[in-house]
């Protein structure tokens, strides 16, 4: 299916576009498709080639962190002792070490000290660590399903027009129009902590961006040949929309995803950091920011590296995000 | 035009209406699927888990709790029309009262951060566009790709750590001194109030404890604009009319803020309505953070005592103000653009 892959499909032409128009390639130089494209429009720019080595290397660590922290549950290891999902960490981020509280950063240790440690003695550089996948599968998921639901309720609006087309953006607008963090709060504190929960109310409010970008673009691709071409040929509104109207619009929403990525998990922690889907004992980024609240001026590094954390991983996203939005710049609307 | 241009206004209007009806439902909607049972609902009212089948049973009756849900949301439109959110379930006092006290005190400390922060950018925007793909230029678009991507309670940990601990120039938290005594009630702002009461002292401590979360307001919110403003002052750069300026023998400073500048703040006003959602969300860290008491700090307290009403409350009145901020914007640009009137 042309779906499955948005990368391989024919039409690619608006990229080959943009790289003669932007780049000017000599005559020798072979432009290439498809991933490749992409890798290498990226390593030209260094900061944005530094914010993809950042995601990479987040995403990766997150990935076989969280295996390993799952596998270790299904041991049935106490988390209390060295498990499974300690074994990449200098130290154990939930047992408790009283005679170790509050240490400011130092080499001392190494590197199990390097940025710290909380007010049970819990190494900050560890913690941080053990908290990365939760960060990788919101932003992943989270994203995932929005551009999943944006992607039909975005272009069936758009190619059908009428009346689906105005219920379903004033229905967009109305979420819309609701601030993020207060509809997460409402819906995560409705529903009942957690992190699935969470899950689910960010999924909520972060569809209609997507659909407002697809019906954007589906407004454009519907009147093109090729979509008349297959209604003469009789394909119901499902089968265009499937084959031709949906892998036609998904290019410039990678851009967007991208920088919206890093988006999720700033709210991800700015909600963390309010106490909100917090599991009791699962260090939570924003949530070790927030817990260092009350030795606050004192142990200032204690609040204030893991918010740096997070803003450097963000950085990464929005870097990368920004190179590809520079190149799809001239083809997205909204 | 003015038919057209009122054509365009009750088109607005009735879309925005519209939507407000449909975030009503959908609230309605969110409320009722995850509170089914009207037993549940009454015991959130009384604000006691364990009360008793007789009181629920009175609750019930006495709020309409088992009337079909169509009734149900018919009065609960006819209520929130009304200004009637219930009963606070923690405060045991109308939800109205609440939101006057809170509500004005968040509104004040977003519109000035809001405003700073839309200087912020117009000035950031237009010297990164004057200084095109040279060192300011990318100095700018450090900048506001950091704080755009840096989480809210950082910066404001690093404003007050540096600015009102370290430097001791401003207070670190609360709204003003806590020993003055408040000015009469007017509209609910510290700021507004102090001021048609001629309490200079009020006034001056609550500026100095509106400063601190105001500029974290600002400076998180600054970015987008400063990327409008730098690609429309381009666009406004490159025209004849600055050329034409540049020819008369006028310097660059006069060029870059007399003439390009007032051509470029357009798109602005649009962007101003969608910070104003951001600011809001945004407002709810930096409160809890400077301890600032408004409704952003309220609705987190109520979160957690599961004061329903109060979250609610918060929700509407916000999604409401945002959509009305999107109709005063939408008109405010097709004023000073009058072909967006056709669309």
């Amino acid at each position: 299916m042309a779906i499955s892959n948005p990368f391989r499909r024919k039409p690619i032409r608006a990229t080959e576009v943009a790289v003669e128009t932007q780049t000017e390639p000599a005559k020798t130089h072979e432009v290439k498709r498809g991933f490749a494209f992409y890798v290498e429009y990226i390593a030209k720019d260094k900061p944005a080639l530094l914010g993809t080595v950042i995601i990479g290397a987040f995403l990766v660590f997150a990935l076989i962190e969280g295996a390993l922290q799952e596998a270790a549950a299904l041991l049935h290891q106490s988390p209390y002792n060295a498990n499974l999902g300690t074994i990449l960490l200098s130290s154990n981020p939930i047992a408790l070490r009283f005679s170790e509280q509050l240490l400011p950063p130092s080499f001392k240790n190494f590197p199990d000290l390097l940025l710290g440690s909380n007010f049970q003695g819990q190494s900050l550089l560890s913690s941080i660590l053990y908290a990365t996948p939760h960060d990788a599968v919101a932003s992943l998921l989270v994203v995932g399903s929005a551009i999943f639901i944006g992607m039909f309720v975005g272009t069936s609006a758009g190619y059908l027009g009428g009346w689906t087309d105005e219920v379903m953006m004033r229905l967009t607008d109305a979420f819309l129009a609701l601030p993020a963090i207060v509809l997460a709060i409402t819906i995560s504190v409705l529903i009942g902590g957690g992190f699935t929960s969470l899950l689910v109310a960010l999924t909520v409010i972060w569809w209609p961006t997507y659909a407002r970008f697809f019906r954007a673009q589906a407004l454009t691709i519907r009147n093109k040949g090729y979509v008349e071409a297959s209604k003469l040929s009789g394909s119901g509104w499902l089968k265009i929309l499937v084959r031709h109207i949906i892998p036609n619009s998904v290019d410039p929403i990678i851009a967007y995803a991208t920088l919206d990525m890093g988006t999720v998990i700033l709210t991800y922690a700015t909600l963390a950091f309010l106490g909100i889907g917090v599991t009791s004992g699962y260090p939570e980024w924003g949530y070790l920011s927030s817990s260092g609240l009350q030795f606050f001026p004192q142990q200032w590094w204690y609040s204030v590296i893991p918010g740096v954390v997070i803003a450097v991983v963000v950085v990464a996203f929005t870097l990368a995000g920004d190179r590809l939005q520079d190149l799809i710049g001239g083809r997205i609307t909204y | 035009m003015v038919s057209n241009f009122g054509f365009f206004v009750t088109r607005r209007a009735i879309n925005a209406l519209i939507t407000v009806v449909l975030l009503l439902a959908l609230v309605f909607a969110l409320l009722h699927i995850l509170i089914p049972s009207p037993e549940a609902m009454a015991r959130i009212i009384v604000g006691n888990p364990r009360a008793s089948p007789g009181i629920t049973a009175s609750i019930i009756k006495a709020n309409n709790l088992d009337a079909p849900l169509y009734v149900q949301f018919f009065n609960y439109l006819w209520n929130t029309i009304h200004g009637n959110f219930g009963v606070d379930t923690q405060l045991h006092i109308p939800e109205v009262d609440v939101l006057k006290e809170y509500l004005p005190i968040t509104l004040e400390l977003v519109v000035v951060g809001q405003i700073i922060g839309v200087l912020i950018g117009l000035y950031t925007g237009a010297i990164a566009a004057a200084n095109r793909n040279r060192a300011p230029d990318y100095g700018m678009k450090a900048l506001y790709l950091t704080t755009w991507s840096a989480p809210i309670f950082l910066v404001a940990f690093i404003f007050q750590l540096i600015l009102a601990y370290w430097l001791n120039l401003l207070p670190a938290s609360g709204v003003v001194d806590p020993i003055l005594y408040a000015p009469h009630y007017v509209t609910g702002m510290p700021l507004v109030d102090a001021l048609i009461a001629g309490d200079w002292v009020y006034f001056w401590s609550a500026l100095q404890h509106l400063l601190l979360p105001a500029f974290t307001i600002a400076v998180i919110g600054f970015g987008l604009v400063t990327r409008i403003e730098r690609s429309s002052m381009i666009d406004a750069l490159d025209r004849d009319y600055v050329k034409l300026a540049y020819m008369k023998g006028l310097s660059k400073r006069k060029v870059v803020w007399g003439t390009a500048f007032r051509n470029a703040l357009i798109p602005i006003i649009t962007l101003v309505a969608l910070l104003f959602a951001t600011s809001v969300g945004g407002s709810v860290i930096v409160e809890v953070v400077y301890h600032y008491h408004g409704m952003g700090f309220f609705t987190v307290n109520a979160a957690f005592n599961y004061d329903y009403t109060a979250i609610l409350a918060f929700t509407i009145i916000i999604g409401i103000s945002v959509i009305a901020a999107n109709f005063v914007a939408d008109l405010l640009y097709a004023i000073a653009d009058p072909r967006v009137r056709l669309t």
